[in-house]
């Protein structure tokens, strides 16, 4: 249409108010061009509050308050990447359910709003009554790997120092456990040896149960960027994303991996693939475990894994052959019956071949929360504070002096883990529960018997931002707490990288950061005294810095959080500039590991079965695990972003693959009843050949899920197994 | 933080402590002071930075008969979906609204299980269908970069793009009244920035390339599983190193949606054809004089097209700029449809004022009435091409054509039954045809909704329609047979019956034109079960 221009112009418009609704201006500090309409005038980096990768995040603010967010670009972690689930991390702040005042459960059992002078002294005078009739094992706490190290430590002091509760434990549990386990009883310490440089250092990359395309993306990127052609392993029952992008993938049978590295290891000491100038020098129980393995000849790791021979010696091959060989886990490994000696047995194969502490190699575990690492070494549960042991005289008489606390105050016996505070509530030893950022009735594992357990108890207090958590719908008494961006402390991710998070938003309503919950709790208790010089959480860290001068994690040479941040993050242990200087370090370069003598070890066991495996009334192994990038756990985040929302399928749907499904006459999309000794639910069924014949998966982050696992559990680390029980499907409820 | 003053004055002066929970409950509504970082601190890191995305975007202007398009290598391509997130933080958009998607195709080859995720957004076509479609020329494909932009304060809201573009790329945006999508961005691109979604992407799978504007001829190789390429002539470069199986099916291919009715749309086409069919009903008994036009039909009929026209603005989004409509007349069916009713409805208007005040000689009266005849079945023409030219498999000529004509028929030959009866001449004949009309339509509505198997779009309609659909279905062939039995009393028993049976075939007609939107199945990106 050839007009005059002023025609043209009146009769197509160009510009106006709909189309400058999405123009763009330089945003400056870095960030390139941004919505002019959401142009910040000053930015704040704050590290992400998902998953442990430890991404960092850029607040756009606005006379201080956030209004749009994009990841750090001079970051080491991310460098300008985040996945969908940081983009979105303000959003799910503004959520209308979020908790806005402490709530009590009435007369009539509803959850009524309450001051907060109210519900603290509810709380404190409910709990001191239970301690008195019922001593000191009635009252328990279950934290999380989801709040600041600072807060952790406040948590852990206050509960067992200051209140005399025993027994604590986190979420962190049912992830982390078995690493820690593994690491303490193989190194000496629990200590993560590697940086993510190493995915990009690495020649073979050996991912074991672990599908960090959809759980860890932004490692995910480290791998594309590595230069070497690497050989990229993956070992999991399902053809995961992370198994589709791999160059190796073997989809063994389910719960036949102990077997597998061990007939591996059996295969490299035939093949003499072995370091022995390193083993000779930094390794103890070397010939016990060689003689161990001979007993795992190739026949036998063929016959109970499924893979042929000629992939176990592939497998092997690579291992043997690699000059930079990387073993990598995540939950497959960690949330097994049997996990600390899978863990093991992979931490064995990196010692053998010498595969640790050098460029591109290690037996390198994958964190799940942005504050696991935190938990592992500061929230005073499993471990006393910094690493310590409740049980070592010495370490008592340091923390005391350190923190200027009585002796007395500190427990002399370990706390009771997850499950065994589960046990303690079922035989009426635990009365008083508090739990912190995590929702156990959701999450825990065999959910059927925490419900009917529940009634068992007699005050069930639970602290979280939102006040519709399936486990604060089951509480007498609801505190509503301050989220992720409302508050400031450290993260420490995967790689042993402390970060710091800053307050980017305030808090809606009356809800508090857990820091000053846990204060107010001291002051209602009466024992605030002790944590008076902990008046922010910056003093806190302060303490911490000096509670681990000498150990492992020493990180006594950081000043403040502003050296954090201007370094990009700081990896434990940081002594001085002289001693730990780059911002890229692994652990053991020199060989020397954290035990008295030195010397790594070799732990080995006999496999064990698991308690319940696919027999004719229940002939499906089922599988669980993430589901897609845009969901963190039990979803009570996620579910409040309208992006998130539309990347993830609402309601639980079960992956069966096309043989299984014709078996039993199951159309893509239909509704199916899942059913194992503990419970049946439903979902839709998903009819996909990623699942392997004979097993089917379901994503951890829908609520009914966990009415169908088994509550067994690692002896060791006593960690959840998760991802094996046995479950039948069909068309309809029977 | 804890900056509060541990005191305060009460009422009376007296300086009293402050509780603890006062002192932390204000302190948590002090923001820190923003440590603002300032550019010039990381000067050197922008160009780094920048610098790292040059591989990733053109450095020049394409030249003539080439156009920019997205290259997504595959291989690289993990399904985090960064890119929907990143591309809706970077660009603001509304909390509900993003450009990109990510689906999964998957299939089976000689190693197994073949699962290959995909990001999608605007494919910047040679031959935009979005384009070609709109009523108002909202949008603009550039002549240099060959970027399909949408002009945001030229569009009406009318979502006929929606309908038009087979990967579901505008996205109508009820807030603001209009429809929004992908422009590359263009400004980003211009300042050799990167686009929002490159620069998201962790794993570098998307990048912006230079290619031939293809054209019929040399239809380029499109993503497998994903719509017909020569439909829009789509730019994007779908890259893989590994061989994708034939056998590869779109993720959610099982999962056919209910699609959205467009209320305002079923009115708008059930009154205009029942308006049409009753005027073509009038002008019948007009020209053929076998019976006074009763007044009151010819009225009845009136009001429905002009209820039915009112009904379409209710529809846009921005009802005021749709005086532009005339301007996409050379390629936009709307643009015709919407041309066409504004020349039928005054004739129809002058049409029934002829017959309540009968004014014009016959001569002219006989040119009115086929004039009015003709243009009524023009305009109702351009209604079942708008559906047509959409390519959607459910909504081909033969059977929007036959959707549409049997509303045009059933309820013309109702309203002329109705009028035979009124001016008391014999009915059975038109009855009798009625009758068999609306058998046919209810016969033919069966067979349609028959559940079939399979994924063919046909079969999946019809699933829809046995599945989340069924009971309005079903509520519509019970309509079907109310009317048709009405209609048999009428003729052989209680003529006033007729009533009724017009009634209910209306109501019937409408909700199978609700139907028509909600069942079909709309070509579309590789979708994800897991969404």
């Amino acid at each position: 249409m050839k007009l005059p221009e002023t025609i043209h112009g009146l009769l197509r418009q160009f510009d106006g108010p709909l189309t400058r609704d999405l123009i763009q201006e330089p945003g400056k500090f870095d960030l390139g061009k941004v919505p002019a309409r959401l142009k910040p005038d000053a930015i704040q980096s704050s590290i992400c509050g998902y998953c442990s990768t430890g991404c960092s995040l850029h607040a756009h603010l606005r006379e201080g308050v956030a209004i749009n967010l994009t990841p750090q670009k001079q970051y080491p972690v991310n460098t300008g990447m985040a996945c969908p689930k940081g983009w979105e991390a303000l959003r799910v702040l503004d959520a209308p359910n979020r908790a806005k005042t402490p709530l009590l459960r009435d007369a009539h059992g509803q959850l009524k709003p309450v001051s907060w002078d109210l519900a603290l002294r509810t709380m404190c005078e409910r709990f001191r009554s239970i301690q008195q009739d019922k001593g000191p094992d009635s009252l328990a706490y279950l934290s999380t790997g989801q709040i600041t190290t600072e807060e952790m430590a406040l948590l852990g002091a206050v509960a067992k120092f200051g209140m005399g509760i025993r027994h604590g434990d986190g979420n962190t549990r049912q992830c982390m456990a078995t690493a820690v386990t593994a690491y303490k009883q193989s190194f000496g310490f629990d200590a993560p040896p590697y940086t993510y440089r190493d995915f990009e250092e690495s020649d073979v990359l050996i991912f074991v149960g672990a599908n960090p395309c959809i759980a860890h993306p932004i490692m995910w990127q480290r791998v594309m960027r590595n230069r070497r052609n690497p050989a990229i392993v993956v070992i999991d029952p399902r053809r995961t994303e992370t198994a589709v992008a791999a160059s190796h993938h073997y989809a063994l049978k389910p719960k036949s991996d102990l077997v597998l590295f061990y007939t591996i290891a059996h295969l490299l000491c035939q093949q003499d693939a072995l370091d022995h100038a390193f083993i000779e020098a930094h390794t103890e129980d070397f010939s016990a475990f060689r003689s161990f393995v001979s007993a795992y000849p190739l026949e036998r790791g063929s016959q109970e894994t499924r893979l042929s021979p000629e992939q176990i010696q592939t497998l092997t091959a690579l291992i043997g052959c690699g000059r930079r060989v990387s073993f990598w886990w995540t939950m497959g490994v960690n949330q097994s019956h049997e996990g600390t000696r899978l863990a093991q047995s992979l931490i064995n194969l990196a010692l053998m071949t010498g595969n640790i502490g050098k460029p591109g190699t290690g037996a390198n575990s994958i964190t799940g929360q942005c504050n696991a690492m935190g938990s592992r070494l500061f929230s005073n549960t499993t471990n006393l504070l910094g690493g310590h042991s409740f049980q070592n005289p010495g370490h008592r008489t340091k923390i005391s002096r350190i923190l200027n606390i009585p002796e007395s105050c500190i427990p002399e016996v370990d706390s009771w883990a997850y499950d065994q505070i589960i046990d303690g509530i079922q035989d009426n030893k635990v009365k008083g529960l508090w739990v912190i950022a995590t929702n156990p009735a959701h999450s825990w594992i065999n959910q059927n018997r925490l419900a009917s357990i529940r009634k068992q108890l007699d005050f069930l207090v639970v602290q979280d931002m939102y006040a519709d958590t399936e486990s604060a719908q089951l509480a007498d008494l609801v505190l509503p707490a301050a989220g992720w961006g409302e508050k400031e402390g450290t993260f420490i991710n995967s790689e042993r990288r402390i970060g710091v998070v800053r307050k980017v938003r305030r808090p809606p309503g009356q809800a508090m950061a857990d820091f000053d919950i846990f204060k107010l709790v001291a002051h209602y208790w009466g024992c605030a005294d002790l944590f008076q010089k902990w008046e922010l959480p910056s003093d806190v860290f302060n303490s911490l810095k000096s509670l681990t001068s000498g150990q492992a994690c020493d990180i006594s040479g950081i000043t403040d959080y502003g050296f954090i941040e201007r370094s990009g993050g700081i990896q434990w242990p940081y002594r001085n500039e002289e001693l730990d200087a780059g911002t890229e370090r692994r652990l053991f370069s020199d060989g020397h590991f954290f035990h008295p003598d030195g010397k790594a070890r070799f732990i080995f066991e006999e496999p064990r079965p698991t308690e319940e495996s696919p027999d004719p009334q229940y002939p499906l192994w089922l599988l669980t695990g993430r589901g897609t990038s845009s969901q963190w756990h039990t979803q009570t985040r996620t579910r409040h972003s309208d992006v998130l929302r539309k990347l993830y399928p609402v309601s639980c749907y079960i992956e069966i693959h096309p043989e299984d499904a014709a078996n039993r006459n199951i159309q893509a999309g239909e509704s199916v009843m899942v059913q194992s000794r503990r419970g049946k639910i439903r979902a839709q069924a998903c009819i996909t050949p990623s699942v392997p014949p004979g097993s089917v998966f379901l994503p951890m982050h829908y609520a009914e899920i966990n009415q169908l696992t088994l509550d067994q559990f690692d002896p060791y680390s006593r960690q959840p197994s998760f991802k094996a029980c046995a479950v039948t499907i069909a068309k309809t409820f029977s | 933080m804890h900056t509060a003053s541990p005191v305060k004055q009460d009422h009376s002066g007296l300086i009293v402590e402050q509780s603890p929970i006062d002192q932390f409950l204000a302190s948590q509504q002090t923001l820190q002071t923003p440590v603002a970082i300032f550019a010039r601190e990381h000067e050197s890191l922008l160009v780094r930075e920048q610098e790292s995305y040059q591989s990733l975007i053109p450095l020049t202007l394409p030249e003539a008969g080439r156009q920019y398009a997205f290259e997504v290598d595959l291989d690289r391509c993990t399904g985090c979906k960064a890119c929907v997130a990143g591309c809706h933080s970077l660009n603001g958009l509304e909390e509900d609204e993003t450009w990109r998607d990510v689906g999964v195709i998957q299939g089976v080859n000689p190693q197994g299980a073949y699962i290959q995720t995909v990001t999608t957004a605007c494919h910047h076509c040679a031959d935009p269908a979005c384009l070609n479609g709109c009523p108002v020329l909202a949008y603009d494909k550039d002549p240099v970069t060959g970027i399909v932009r949408h002009l945001d304060d030229q569009c009406i809201g009318c979502q006929y793009c929606v309908l038009k573009c087979p990967y579901e790329v505008p996205k109508y945006n009820e807030k603001l009244g209009i429809v929004r999508k992908c422009d590359m961005c263009q400004s980003r691109l211009a300042e050799g920035e990167a686009p929002a979604c490159v620069q998201a992407c962790p794993t570098e799978a998307i990048r912006i390339t230079t290619v031939d504007i293809p054209d019929r001829e040399t239809v380029p190789a499109f993503l497998p599983a994903s719509p017909e390429p020569s439909y829009t002539l789509p730019t994007t470069q779908y890259v893989s190193k590994k061989t994708i199986p034939d056998n590869v099916a779109a993720g959610d291919l099982h999962f056919p949606r209910v699609e959205h009715a467009h209320y305002p749309l079923v009115f708008m086409l059930t009154l205009t054809q029942a308006g049409i069919g009753g005027l073509l009903a009038a002008a019948f008994s007009s020209l053929s004089q076998q019976a006074e036009v009763p007044t009151v039909t010819s009225a009845i009929c009136l009001s429905f097209l002009m209820l039915g026209l009112g009904c379409s603005i209710l529809h846009l989004g921005r009802p005021l700029g749709a005086w532009r409509a005339f301007l996409g007349l050379k390629k936009s069916w709307l643009s015709r449809e919407i041309v066409a009713f504004g020349i039928f409805a005054p004739a129809a208007i002058l049409f029934t004022a002829q017959q309540w005040f009968g004014v014009l000689p016959d001569n002219l009266n006989v040119s009115l009435t086929l004039l009015t005849a003709l243009l009524g079945l023009t305009a109702g023409f351009t209604s079942v091409m708008i559906y047509v030219d959409t390519q959607r498999h459910n909504w081909r000529l033969t059977i929007t054509m036959s959707e549409f004509g049997m509303t045009i028929l059933n309820v013309g030959m109702g309203m002329l039954t109705l009028s035979l009866w009124l001016s008391s001449s014999a009915f059975d004949a038109s009855g009798a045809v009625w009758l068999s009309i609306a058998a046919l339509a209810f016969l033919l509505n069966i067979r349609r909704s028959a559940l079939r198997s399979g994924t063919s779009p046909d079969a999946q309609r019809s699933q829809l329609l046995q599945g989340p659909l069924r009971q309005r279905n079903q509520i519509r062939l019970a309509l079907g047979i109310i009317s048709i039995g009405c209609l048999t009393i009428g003729l052989l028993w209680q003529p006033w019956f007729i009533i009724p049976a017009i009634i209910t075939a209306i109501l019937g007609e409408g909700i199978g034109r609700a139907l028509y939107f909600q069942s079909v199945i709309a070509p579309k990106m590789p979708g994800s079960f897991r969404q």
